[in-house]
């Protein structure tokens, strides 16, 4: 039996036009790949 | 692919050759994104968008600047009827790739219909304020926005799963079944779609009461009622009608009666009107052909009959002629009694009387048609025997008629004074002894009506004093006038009976030439001259 209260707690507001812009700029954008280079970076200055 | 660390393009060694960087982590990486982007795609193909969603979404994580999962990602939003979500990937891919990207054209066909974009604006407004009322608890105003909001924008897949939800939770679980298997169509493997479905499916088991045993069918049947039988098979929900026994023998031979008596109906109702219909109608133009044809027959029987009686008339007409020219009292006849009495005339012309009598047998034909059926040389030998043989015929008998006046027989005075009159009615001394012989002989009411006539006709004549004398004493003094033949006693005034004309006397009289007209029986009056 599903518990009513906490499914509707999943759903969230759609997106709209209005909410286009400040969607694109909050989206992370940072993958694997930056992660990778950061610790690249991280290591190369403890060597360092 | 180039360097993450340089930029430099990278060869097939495990490392840079530019700045000497390892790059195995880096490859393993980029081939774990472009996996995730072929599941997604795959998941696409097969409309399980929401799991094409997490494949490109750990696509993206591996490498944000994968184009072609971001691009893919947003057709899948836009699918689902999230195309602001969609429009925002679409944003980033071109920013990210500005040059020769197909976001590009996505963008553009969604700007180019500012009407359908503002329109699923607005069923986004609407979600929105559908799960808003959600949170105030409204519930019915949250199905009715739903409802809204789905006849908006058919695609959108959150707004099913909130309508199913909203639904279970109103304890209308057919119309959440029927709403979560709507969305299903859209997004078939969608997590959150299909535990909602399964919760209002065995809630309506559960109301249903009559699931089937599961050794019988597997576990997952259910009877949907007493008809049918449901059941899911892999994505499919599958209703199975119950088999029904067979039927008896008589219930076999029962339908087949019902079934005659019906097709009979059917003959009678339907068949039959319109073979009759199709009958009368040829019926009729038949009938009309043949009426047509009697009525042309009628004409040529009337046209036949008429000839038929106007021949009939015809020949009758020449009968008539034919009898006429040859029968009794016709032309041959006429002209033999013509030439008897000219014949007689000719032999004896002193015996006038006979010839006159011969003639006689002429007066009593038809004069009508005389100018058709006697010629002129006829008309001219009768005038001339008539002329002369009545003249002296009325002499004679007038001198017989005298003489036996004279001699006191009035009988015989009278048939013949009667004769010439009859012959010669202008004779005023013939009429006057023939009314003194009546007067002689007693028969006073002749001898007025004589005298009368006499008196009306002859006012000039030389008896009529006498006459009028007899008419003013009448036959009381009849004695004193009786020898008195010339009866010259002019006493002036004297009563006469009602006027009456010669012919009107002798149409009284019992004539004895049987009242033949006197001056002209066969030609009038012109002929006898």
């Amino acid at each position: 039996m599903i518990d009513f209260e906490e499914e509707l707690k999943k759903f969230h507001p759609s997106l709209e036009v209005e909410d286009a812009e400040t969607y694109i700029h909050n989206t992370d954008v940072i993958d694997v790949v930056d992660l990778m280079i950061q610790l690249a970076e991280a290591s190369r200055i403890y060597e360092e | 692919m180039r360097c993450f660390n340089c930029g430099a393009v990278l060869s097939g060694n495990d490392f840079c050759t530019n700045c000497g960087t390892d790059i195995r982590i880096y490859r393993r990486i980029m081939r774990l994104s472009n996996m995730y982007y072929n599941d997604g795609l795959k998941k696409a193909q097969v409309r399980d968008l929401s799991g094409a969603v997490e494949s490109l979404r750990q696509s993206l994580k591996c490498n944000r600047n994968n184009i072609d999962a971001r691009n893919l990602l947003g057709l899948v939003y836009f699918e689902m009827g999230e195309a602001v979500a969609a429009l925002s990937e679409w944003v980033i891919s071109k920013n990210i790739k500005p040059e020769r990207n197909v976001a590009d054209d996505f963008i553009e066909e969604i700007q180019s219909n500012p009407t359908r974009l503002s329109g699923i604006n607005q069923s986004l407004k609407k979600y929105n304020q559908a799960l808003s009322y959600c949170y105030q608890e409204s519930y019915d105003l949250a199905i009715i926005q739903l409802k809204k909001v789905l006849q908006m924008n058919s695609n959108l897949i959150v707004a099913y799963q909130l309508l199913g939800l909203l639904y279970i939770h109103a304890g209308e679980f057919g119309r959440a079944r029927k709403t979560l298997e709507n969305g299903r169509r859209i997004d078939k493997n969608n997590t959150l779609l299909l535990s909602y479905l399964r919760e209002a499916e065995a809630a309506l088991e559960e109301r249903d009461g009559n699931a089937l045993p599961s050794s019988r069918r597997g576990g997952s049947h259910t009877r949907a009622s007493n008809d049918s039988i449901v059941y899911q098979s892999g994505n499919e929900t599958i209703i199975q009608p119950l088999n029904t026994p067979e039927r008896g023998g008589s219930s076999t031979f029962l339908n087949i009666i019902i079934g005659l008596a019906v097709g009979i109906a059917l003959m009678w109702f339907l068949v039959l009107p319109a073979r009759i219909r199709s009958s009368a109608a040829e019926n009729s133009d038949e009938m009309v052909q043949v009426s047509n044809e009697l009525t042309a027959k009628s004409a040529d029987i009337d046209e036949l009959n008429k000839r038929i009686n106007a021949l009939t008339q015809e020949n009758r007409d020449l009968n008539d002629r034919i009898e006429t020219l040859s029968g009794g009292g016709s032309v041959v006849e006429m002209y033999d009694i013509l030439a008897k009495a000219a014949l007689n005339y000719i032999e004896h012309p002193d015996e006038v009387i006979a010839t006159s009598n011969i003639l006689e047998g002429l007066a009593g034909e038809n004069t009508e048609d005389g100018e058709l059926v006697y010629s002129d040389a006829f008309k001219d030998l009768y005038g001339y025997l008539n002329s002369n043989v009545s003249k002296k015929a009325a002499e004679e008998y007038t001198q017989k008629g005298m003489q036996a006046y004279e001699g006191d027989n009035f009988n015989e005075a009278i048939t013949n004074l009667q004769n010439s009159f009859n012959i010669d009615p202008t004779n005023d001394r013939v009429l006057y002894y023939l009314a003194s012989s009546y007067r002689n002989l007693g028969d006073s009411d002749k001898a007025t009506e004589l005298f009368s006539s006499l008196v009306n006709n002859f006012p000039d004549s030389e008896f009529i004093d006498s006459a009028r004398t007899y008419l003013r004493n009448g036959a009381e003094n009849e004695g004193d006038g009786q020898n008195n033949n010339n009866g010259a006693n002019d006493t002036g005034n004297t009563e006469t009976p009602a006027a009456t004309t010669p012919e009107q006397v002798l149409r009284g009289i019992d004539l004895t030439n049987g009242g033949q007209a006197a001056a002209d029986p066969l030609f009038g009056a012109g002929a006898a001259q």
